[in-house]
């Protein structure tokens, strides 16, 4: 068995979009940070490509003990071969205990093909992260201070993955479940420039283009509340077939008021099978952007409502992290309403209006 | 189309054969359907479905094979008996469908993690590629042993569809078959080896397709892992494109141009085949053109042979300890039922307390510290009327709901 004690350091894959850190590298910065203190090692952040003094500096801010940047002309635009082979002559020269990535298009990109390279694990999909130990029954053998992956498990249970035997440890996480750190500018760090030594070398592929995507019109991850429909929407608590326009103008007509009431960032969600049942009702008002879940976004606002949302796993993976969770359904047995702080058995073509009535007419009276 | 690229484009078609490699996967029916308690997914006591992402792959491989003609193959891995009619019932579409499907099925390989699964799924791959090479080698050892000799090799090896109709065939519309010419003599043998060769290269440039990720939990690792893997095994680096929306083969037929979504931006990424593609489930194929419908069809084989071929871990020449659980380097620990069930309260029905108490006195015994929107469970019932009636405690209305949620 080899040798791993000079592995150190947990080590995180962190993006630069518009000139600054990406969301996503904030919250990568804040799971490392909560397991490398509890090895006490260093978090170390990786950028490749162009980056500012400014931008590395906020790695610092948001958690970070130190930033390796490495940059050259063969660095942008983004070409996952060659970002594949600095981050291999990295990791193999410094090497770091744990080397954690966002699972978004481009840690799926360049994650894999690392991990094979080094000929060690990666633990896809985390939502949690920590450090503890294993017991390997076959070998008798305990392994201490691991990086403890943790992952949604089919069905409601979740699985710890381990990686006892290779290094680095690497996993990538979910995006949505970690909260970045507050930031901290007097936080101190060091920085490196980093130059690659494998050459110029040449590569089976070019990149031939780039191009900048519109920004989607709707946002779920920085919305304070979130208003969810799902097909339940579809009749109403008598079994009476309903058009789901009127819930649809309910969620707007909440949404609204909630932003205009408490200043608070409002947005509407939807779950995948209402999506996919494409009415025509709702054709052009709640798009894939809208879509929480698996194959969505993952969300943890502070208030998240599900309305006629039986909740199926992929749903709640993408939603069950949220403050507070009001349900609305008829079905006594639906899971959402067993995860949900306010469980709402009523029928929510009731309740809807209860609740817009409740905000609209002020709470300035007594209870 | 401008002539001269549409004339360069006719004469390397006629000179190409194209593997396509579509890898799938069989998932649960089901994602409740749990792993058993070690953690392991036990694929043969579960109902297994392909997983919907690989469709798109699937109508890639038909598309490549629609431009530029070969054989799609479709190869997976896991239990056969739950692979078989999976990939069996991908032969019978009309529009697109395999020509041949491979199962990696072997103990040895069960209870892989992606390490595991792509260094497998790499072997399988190449294999695969090597059973045409050996064909093709087969012919180039025949091609002196005279006439009837080789009619049967050849005859031999194109019914079991390892041979492209250019090098043999039965179809009566392809007559100027290698096969064909040198029986006739309107070929040499020197010659005729020198086209053999050409081939041989032509199939080392093979697409591997695979969905963008599966629905059990692996979340498209598998892909890029293969093209590493196949990078090792070939010892030169094979290019992926992931999340592919649109791609289309160049006239050269040796390289790809593949356009794909990376969160907020597109890349165009141009890439030497051999080379391996992740299909979005955004894709479209293309309406494929009848001319090169008649033109490819010399580079097709003999047509679909739905009886999977299932391979070992010996039939793959992999190295056993890289294979399954034992070459896996991540371990799953027990699975663990997630925290606890939240403190529930209901409108209308919980009672909670109004205001803040920081202790009650009741028959001797001392309650409390209380905060504003405790549940009042668990309390004697009749301290519990003496809140209720001096209003401290009361029903969760939707107004205090409100107040919860947005103060």
């Amino acid at each position: 068995m080899s040798d791993y004690s000079d592995y150190k350091d947990v080590w995180v894959y962190l993006q630069v979009e518009n000139g600054s850190l990406s969301r996503e590298s904030l919250e990568v910065l804040a799971a490392g940070r909560k397991v490398a203190d509890k090895l006490h090692q260093k978090l170390i952040g990786v950028v490749l490509g162009p980056a500012t003094k400014e931008t590395l500096k906020q790695a610092i801010t948001y958690g970070a003990s130190k930033v390796i940047h490495c940059n050259d002309e063969s660095l942008k635009p983004y070409f996952n071969l060659r970002y594949i082979d600095v981050l291999t002559e990295l990791t193999t020269k410094r090497k770091p205990y744990a080397f954690i990535f966002v699972e978004n298009e481009l840690g799926r990109d360049i994650a894999p093909r690392v991990a094979y390279r080094l000929n060690t694990g990666l633990a896809t999909g985390t939502i949690e992260l920590d450090i503890g130990e294993f017991f390997n029954a076959l070998e008798k053998k305990k392994y201490e201070n691991l990086l403890v992956q943790i992952r949604p498990d089919f069905g409601t249970r979740i699985a710890k993955i381990f990686t006892p035997s290779r290094r680095p440890q690497m996993a990538t996480i979910r995006p949505g479940n970690f909260i970045p750190l507050e930031p901290d500018t007097k936080r101190r760090g060091s920085y490196e420039e980093y130059k690659y030594e494998g050459g110029q070398g040449s590569y089976p592929a070019v990149v031939q283009d780039m191009k900048e995507l519109p920004k989607p019109k709707v946002d779920l991850r920085d919305a304070k509340v979130i208003i969810s429909l799902g097909l339940g929407i579809l009749k109403d608590g008598k079994g009476n077939a309903r058009n789901p326009r009127e819930a649809y103008d309910f969620a707007v007509k909440l949404k609204e008021i909630i932003q205009a009431k408490y200043d608070l960032k409002a947005e509407l969600g939807a779950t995948r099978a209402l999506l996919y049942a494409n009415l025509k009702e709702l054709e052009g008002l709640l798009t894939h952007d809208n879509q929480v879940g698996q194959t969505g976004v993952t969300v943890a606002p502070d208030v998240y409502f599900a309305i006629g949302i039986s909740g199926s796993i992929q749903h709640r993976v993408g939603m069950q992290k949220s403050k507070k969770i009001v349900a609305v359904n008829t079905d006594p047995g639906a899971p959402m309403l067993k995860i949900a702080h306010y469980p709402i058995v009523e029928d929510l073509y009731d309740f809807m209006p209860k609740m817009i009535s409740m905000l609209t007419e002020g709470n300035e009276g007594g209870r | 189309m401008h002539f001269h690229k549409h004339y360069a484009y006719i004469m390397y078609i006629l000179k190409t054969t194209m593997l396509i490699i579509t890898l799938l996967k069989g998932v649960p029916s089901k994602t409740t359907q749990s792993a058993s308690l070690t953690g392991i997914l036990n694929r043969e006591s579960m109902e297994i479905v392909l997983n919907p992402h690989d469709l798109k792959a699937v109508e890639a491989a038909d598309y490549i094979k629609r431009r530029v003609g070969g054989k799609t193959i479709a190869l997976t891995m896991g239990p056969e008996g739950k692979l078989s009619p999976i990939v069996r019932s991908l032969y019978t579409a009309e529009v697109y469908g395999i020509d041949e499907s491979i199962i990696l099925s072997d103990r040895k390989m069960a209870g892989a993690d992606t390490l595991a699964t792509a260094y497998a799924v790499a072997n399988g791959v190449k294999t695969a590629v090597e059973r045409h090479l050996n064909a093709v080698d087969e012919i180039l050892n025949t091609v002196d042993k005279g006439k009837d000799a080789l009619l049967a090799k050849a005859d031999e090896l194109y019914r079991q569809n390892l041979l492209p109709n250019s090098i043999y065939s039965n179809l009566p519309a392809v007559k100027d078959s290698i096969v064909n010419r040198l029986v006739n003599g309107e070929l040499q043998s020197d010659a005729a080896k020198g086209l053999l060769e050409a081939i041989k290269l032509e199939l080392g440039r093979f697409i591997v397709v695979a969905g963008i990720k599966t629905t059990d939990g692996e979340t498209g690792s598998v892909g890029p892992q293969v093209a590493e893997g196949l990078s090792e095994l070939y010892g030169r680096v094979l290019p992926h494109a992931t999340y592919v929306e649109h791609f289309e083969i160049e006239a050269d037929l040796e390289h790809l141009v593949a356009d794909r979504i990376l969160g907020q931006v597109s890349q165009r990424l141009r890439m030497a085949i051999p080379c391996l593609l992740t299909i979005s489930d955004e894709y479209e194929p293309a309406l494929p053109n009848p001319l090169e419908q008649h033109l490819v069809r010399r580079n097709n084989y003999m047509g679909k042979t739905p009886a999977p071929l299932v391979w070992t871990a010996n039939d793959i020449h992999a190295d056993p300890l890289r294979l399954g659980l034992g070459g896996s380097p991540t371990i799953v620990g027990p699975g663990i039922d997630v925290g606890k069930p939240p403190v529930q309260k209901m409108v209308d029905r919980s009672l909670v307390f109004f205001v803040h108490l920081d202790k009650v006195e009741f028959d001797g015994k001392m309650y409390g510290p209380f905060d504003k929107g405790d549940l009042a469970d668990g309390l004697p019932p009749q301290l519990m009327d003496q809140l209720r009636a001096n209003g401290s405690v009361g029903q969760f209305t939707v107004q205090a709901l409100v107040e919860e949620l947005f103060a």
